[in-house]
């Protein structure tokens, strides 16, 4: 894609951070990063934009030194912060050169006071005047952090914690803040004020790399703006300049750039067989009902219904934190919700054991690839199998007639749906060497293997890049045609639900805040809200 | 019950040593999330130095070189060969922990032998006289230092830069990098002060009324193993309490041996362990642990 402005603002001279042709690895494996440049102005707010998997934490990772703690190295480019070459330095060295990085999620210390997180944001400053004195002005710039001083961090509210992770920060007088998603499952009133704090610690002269998936807010704020995809910068210019382009406002609404919807439809499954006489599990009807999920005083879930017609694809969707895993979780076992029921057919899933979940033919992909490395791809497959399999420990170990019977037969199937999702070619390899994107392959794949009737896929596309996209959404059609399963996903990505959902439903902290069409959801307030933040009355000038 | 009275003031005062011992543990585990296994070791080393040199420093210059030793060989441990192994998981780490206890406790027994060592402490066989009950002063002085140990600890855990740091990397490793906090070195910290409490520990694990610092010394201080895993390998309180408890029920079990002889002999060794399954049967993180949750 086309740089905004074609000098952008690596030429400027008075940068205080550059970073140049930044290329980054995780574990020899995933390149997270591929020739990144972005640089930062002394004194200015540097928004950087991006879906999940694009790379945004890595950049930061990168700059503050811990991408050694996530197995992940600097492959080539370069840092520098005012001159100094930050590659290789601990975290550390990078904190005490006046750089401090927020992490995602705020990660306060929940078992530690107030008093006492900010006291660990100070430790690398030795001057106790100087530690006093930051902490006055986190106090004046936070006044509900001195209210609260002595209170344990975990009882803040979401936003107060995000106050404290920002305070923390600048206990240590950082001259460049770090920010990594700070509006991440806050209500929009907070994440306005977000944006104000971020003003107020700039305007005391602190430059800013804000990291946002809530664009609207990251461009208000910010003078200069980059757009991470795939680990590259696919957009770059002035803020202004940004909120202005089509593919902004599409990559974060999926509103496609003007055009109707042209899109193909995936073809709709032929009506499921009654298929029980393969001994596949028959393919029912999936009923929440007022599912309400609480973790300690946090409502993950709060009375959310929905209806997953039989053979359909029903998506659900809704920024961070809006309870879709714990949603899926739910569904598969592995929580138990606090009240409210989930039927399958005649069968109520909740209070079961994930095993007898899966028993009825309920099969799950995880977001954060859950295989064996070291094992082929033919033995992740087959790992699927294993419900299904009768062959116990020693008739194997002895290869007895009905084990090896048994074996190839489950081969056959495992070739099958290497078939089914374009695997063939890499059945013998370890998963280990495969790209990402095969990876959420091998993940559709094991989870096929279960011969399910209802599949769940949690974030099939995190982290792919449009054309992985595209392959992955023609997979998941072809796999529904094929079978005629049910198919409930999980996603960020709404080009991708938009195109392959039959009905969406839409959560936002827990709530249910539409259900639908794609169409109809697409131009649900509520919706656009939810996805671009801010107040009601400012949504348009967001959109 | 005068005897019961009796066992459960020698129980909880040996609860005390074995608090110390299984402090080290935790402290260690939290810094670092490895399980020590070479803390027995270090503890044998402890106790073995105060014993060689008790006749040329005297007592306490002995003790402070023991103190020193053990926890210079931890530091050693920790900087020389775990921090080397980069991008090993903590279970490997844990595996080698057991590897250098091998090592450690094999050149030991070889400087040691079948002799056993006096540890030169001025408490000697006396025994104090509490009413009508007798404790070996050793015991008291034990429970003495263990408590003030504990508390200055505790002390410098909540309010000292030391232990907010400690207690930040604890909590949340990368957090506590990304503030500025030098991982490195709060693990180095967390293995000095281990190795010192394990020396203290290794001295009142050898006085009156055990018989002196031997080889196996090693071994059986591993009893404070299981006391900080009831107690919840990640917590401080769990491993005084779990000391305590496990303390109390060596002692009670040694001293109504005949009572129980049903059971046969040498219950007071098992013990430990068999207290431990139950908690841990009941509670699975231990008493004070943190439950673990990972997220799918």
């Amino acid at each position: 894609m086309p740089t905004l402005t074609e000098e952008g603002v690596n030429g400027l001279t008075d940068a205080v951070l550059h970073v140049r042709d930044l290329s980054v690895r995780y574990a020899g494996a995933v390149r997270a990063l591929d020739g990144v440049s972005i640089s930062v102005t002394e004194g200015s707010v540097v928004a950087v934009l991006g879906g999940n998997g694009a790379g945004k934490s890595t950049l930061l990772r990168a700059i503050s030194g811990t991408l050694g703690l996530q197995g992940g190295a600097v492959e080539g480019g370069e840092v520098t912060f005012r001159g100094q070459d930050l590659r290789g330095r601990d975290p550390g060295t990078v904190v005490r050169s006046g750089i401090v990085q927020v992490p995602e999620g705020r990660r306060i210390f929940g078992e530690l006071t107030v008093e006492e997180n900010l006291r660990a944001g100070g430790l690398s400053v030795r001057d106790r005047g100087a530690r006093s004195r930051a902490r006055d002005r986190v106090f004046e710039l936070f006044p509900r952090l001195e209210e609260r001083h002595r209170q344990r961090a975990a009882l803040l509210s979401g936003g107060e914690q995000q106050m404290l992770a920002i305070g923390r920060a600048l206990m240590s007088e950082p001259e460049l803040l770090l920010l990594d998603e700070p509006s991440l499952g806050l209500a929009p009133k907070v994440v306005d004020r977000i944006g104000e704090v971020v003003r107020e610690i700039n305007g005391q002269g602190t430059s800013v790399i804000l990291v946002e998936q809530n664009a609207a807010m990251a461009l208000a704020v910010a003078d200069q703006a980059y757009v991470l995809e795939v680990g590259r910068v696919s957009l770059s210019g002035t803020a202004a300049e940004l909120a202005d382009t089509s593919e902004v406002r599409e990559r974060y609404l999926g509103i496609p750039g003007g055009d109707t919807d042209d899109r193909p439809h995936p073809p709709h499954a032929p009506a499921p067989s009654a298929d029980s006489a393969n001994g596949r599990p028959a393919i029912r009807e999936l009923d929440v009902e007022a599912l309400t999920v609480r973790f300690g005083g946090i409502t993950a879930l709060s009375d959310v219904a929905f209806r997953v017609e039989p053979g359909s694809v029903h998506a659900v969707i809704g920024p961070n934190g809006a309870g879709k895993s714990t949603c899926l979780n739910v569904l598969t076992g592995v929580y138990a919700p606090t009240s409210g029921t989930v039927r399958y057919g005649d069968k109520v899933l909740t209070g079961l054991r994930p095993h007898r979940i899966a028993r009825l033919g309920v099969s799950r992909t995880f977001q954060n690839i859950a295989l064996s490395p070291a094992a082929t791809v033919a033995d992740n497959l087959l790992l699927g199998r294993h419900r299904l399999s009768r062959a116990g420990f020693l008739s194997t170990g002895f290869g007895l007639p009905g084990a090896r019977r048994e074996r190839k037969r489950e081969q056959g199937r495992v070739a099958e749906v290497a078939g089914l999702v374009h695997l063939d070619a890499q059945l013998q390899r370890p998963v280990a060497e495969l790209p990402y994107g095969d990876r959420k392959r091998v993940e559709l794949g094991r989870a096929l293997c279960a011969d399910p009737a209802l599949l769940l896929l949690d974030e099939p596309v995190a982290g792919m890049n449009p054309d992985e996209s595209e392959q992955m959404s023609q997979t998941i059609a072809n796999v529904r045609a094929e079978l005629g399963i049910s198919v409930v996903l999980v996603e960020h990505d709404m080009a991708f639900v938009m195109r392959l959902a039959d009905h969406v439903t839409v959560l936002d902290f827990g709530e249910r805040i539409a259900d639908g069409t794609p169409a109809e959801v697409q131009q649900d307030p509520a919706v656009l809200r939810a996805y671009l933040g801010g107040s009601p009355d400012s949504q348009e000038a967001a959109g | 019950m005068n005897q019961f009275v009796e066992l459960l003031i020698s129980g909880l005062s040996l609860g005390f040593v074995y608090a110390l011992i299984a402090l080290g543990f935790v402290i260690i585990f939290k810094a670092t999330r490895v399980v020590n296994f070479a803390h027995g070791s270090i503890l044998l080393l402890g106790a073995y130095v105060v014993a060689r040199t008790h006749g040329s420093l005297g007592f306490a210059g002995a003790v402070l070189a023991g103190v020193l030793a053990a926890a210079l060989c931890a530091v050693i441990v920790q900087l020389v060969i775990l921090r080397r192994l980069r991008g090993a998981t903590t279970d490997t780490l844990t595996i080698v922990t057991i590897g250098i206890d091998i090592l450690l406790a094999t050149e030991l027994t070889r400087r040691i032998g079948t002799k056993v060592l006096n540890i030169g402490d001025p408490w000697r066989d006396h025994v104090v006289h509490l009413g009508s009950f007798s404790v070996p002063s050793a015991r008291v002085a034990a429970a003495v230092v263990a408590i003030l140990v504990l508390a200055a600890f505790t002390a410098a855990f909540k309010y000292s830069d030391w232990g907010v740091a400690m207690r930040s990397a604890a909590e949340d490793a990368e957090g506590a990098a990304l503030m500025g906090i030098r991982l490195g070195r709060v693990a180095a910290g967390a293995w000095a002060v281990a190795g010192a409490l394990a020396a203290l520990g290794g001295v009142f694990f050898t006085t009156f009324p055990t018989p002196g610092v031997q080889a196996t010394v090693g071994l059986s201080a591993l009893t404070a193993f299981p006391a900080a895993i009831l107690g919840g390998l990640d917590s401080v309180t769990g491993a005084v309490v779990g000391g305590l408890i496990i303390g109390v029920v060596t002692t009670m079990t040694s001293g109504y041996q005949d009572h129980i002889a049903f059971l046969g002999r040498g219950l007071g060794d098992v013990v430990p362990y068999v207290v431990m399954v139950l908690v841990l049967l009941w509670r699975p993180s231990g008493l004070f642990g943190t439950k673990e949750v990972t997220r799918v």
